[in-house]
């Protein structure tokens, strides 16, 4: 009880220094000038497996329409749920623009201007290419529509408060485009693209501090009261070394799910490997190992 | 002098003891069909790594082998698994859940599984490896992106999941490339450790 009210204050003082920032740019339209890009939907697809989108925005386990709606995501925050992201033109997104999907996903911003709860994970999307993001509009526009209303995200006071999310956005979160480290290899490069972008890795991995923004300086360090009461371990390097991992088996046990004792990696790390990393190419899962095993730069 | 040793080879018997005990506690204590299951899993996990050392390319490929491996797993699954698993049998280091005697029917399904798809990936050993590792700069899993990759049921699934597609039917998984029922063997451990076995 007592973190409870210490959580609500912290939120409540947020929400104050948040709104008292004079620039709100939640109000100012990003200037998305993607509208001219052509997606392919193959490739976005592919992107589709990198970004994880169907775990959350399908109910899988409850026999969902694809895209049309997740499953109860319960966090210390409350419980959301992914909302139907199909091309419906009522419960979708069918009435969207490229440059509105693009806002949302890099911005956290509705085409209504309403900010998004940071659960749907923009501030790793904001990484993503303009070429990803209009490939992945391409492909999303070839789901079949369902007209299925999103549910109501469950959040107790002051979670409830969207608009405090404005304060939340102009402490916790900037829009950055992903830029290539020129001193390091391509297959680097390409690895924290994915780990740091589409595959939003630190979302579970890296531990959030009490208004669920993630902790920069632990990065990938681990993290628990995770949805379902799950634990992530660390994932940097010297916590994989210790693991028993090198390149070539943590690329093939992000295929194959494998432990070098023989074991397999479980809980909710299964299904990301059954629906994300395993449909991904040989060569993106050795930059995704390759990074996660030299990244310690800063 | 004599200090001196002692003070160099003391940590080194601590480390000796904590190394032997550390051996003995992985199933320390356990004993009659706790103890039974938690050595076959031991064995499972042996045949385990032997594939994966082979896939991985550690190991050199050796069909025969990976034949024998996953005929042991395949021996070892179903009721020859489920019979070790007695109503309420989690006393000791056992690692089990009591949700397993709550979901009997999931977690007969999946000892079943895993029968079903070591028994596939045996009768695939011969078979040409498919993509996955080793075959460098080819696509992921088969239907990831390369057919149409929404329009159909799922089509972003690409068949991972839904019962009832190819990737679940043994039969033709055993004309595939071994690295398709491998993946379903290792999916299924996943999914029964996963609900059934104590957090590690």
């Amino acid at each position: 009880m007592r973190k409870y009210y210490l959580v609500a204050a912290a939120a409540l003082a947020v929400v104050a220094v948040g709104s008292a920032v004079p620039v709100l740019r939640g109000n100012t339209v990003p200037d998305t000038v993607i509208a001219q890009l052509e997606g392919d939907p193959e490739r976005g697809a592919y992107v589709a497996r990198l970004a994880g989108c169907i775990a959350c925005h399908t109910n899988e386990a409850g026999g969902g329409e694809l895209l049309a709606g997740g499953p109860p995501l319960k966090t210390p925050f409350g419980t959301f749920y992914g909302p139907n992201i199909t091309p419906d033109p009522i419960s979708g997104l069918g009435n969207w623009s490229l440059n509105d999907f693009a806002r949302a996903l890099r911005h956290g911003i509705s085409p209504e201007g309403e900010p998004y709860y940071p659960a749907f994970p923009y501030t790793f999307y904001s990484k993503l290419t303009d070429q990803d993001v209009a490939d992945l509009w391409a492909a999303m526009k070839t789901v079949p529509n369902a007209d299925i209303p999103s549910k109501t995200q469950e959040l107790g006071f002051p979670f409830d408060q969207r608009w405090a999310l404005r304060g939340w956005q102009n402490l916790f979160f900037d829009s950055e485009r992903f830029e290539d480290d020129p001193s390091r290899s391509d297959a680097w490069n390409r690895g924290r693209y994915i780990v740091e972008g589409p595959a939003h890795c630190g979302a579970c991995h890296t531990p959030r501090n009490l208004l669920g923004a993630g902790d920069a300086e632990q990065a990938l360090h681990g993290a628990g009261g995770l949805p379902g009461g799950e634990r992530s371990p660390p994932i940097t390097p010297a916590a994989l070394g210790e693991r028993g991992r090198d390149e070539n088996n943590l690329a093939f046990g992000l295929r194959f799910g494998t432990k070098p004792n023989g074991d397999v990696l479980g809980g909710s790390m299964g299904e990301v490997i059954r629906d994300g990393t395993s449909w991904l190419t040989d060569e993106d899962l050795r930059a995704i190992a390759h990074y996660l095993l030299n990244n310690e730069t800063e | 002098m004599r200090n001196l040793k002692l003070k160099i080879l003391a940590p080194v018997g601590a480390l000796i003891i904590v190394a032997s005990t550390g051996l003995a506690f992985a199933h320390g204590g356990a004993t009659g069909i706790v103890k039974e299951r938690m050595d076959l899993m031991d064995a499972v996990g042996k045949s385990m790594k032997t594939i994966t050392e082979m896939f991985q390319g550690e190991k050199p490929f050796d069909a025969a082998a990976l034949r024998e491996a996953a005929a042991f797993i395949g021996n070892h699954g179903g009721e020859q698994m489920t019979r070790l698993f007695p109503e309420g049998s989690i006393q000791g280091p056992s690692e089990s859940l009591p949700a397993i005697w709550q979901d009997w029917d999931r977690f007969s399904e999946l000892a079943n599984d895993l029968t079903k798809y070591a028994s596939a990936l045996a009768e695939a050993a011969d078979n040409p490896r498919g993509p996955g590792m080793g075959a460098s700069m080819n696509q992921g899993r088969q239907g990831g992106m390369g057919t149409s990759p929404m329009g159909r049921r799922n089509p972003m699934m690409g068949g991972s999941s839904s019962s009832g597609m190819p990737m679940n039917d043994p039969a033709a998984l055993a004309k595939m490339p071994p690295d398709a029922a491998f993946a379903r063997v290792t999916q299924t451990c996943s999914a029964c450790h996963t609900q059934f076995r104590k957090k590690q």
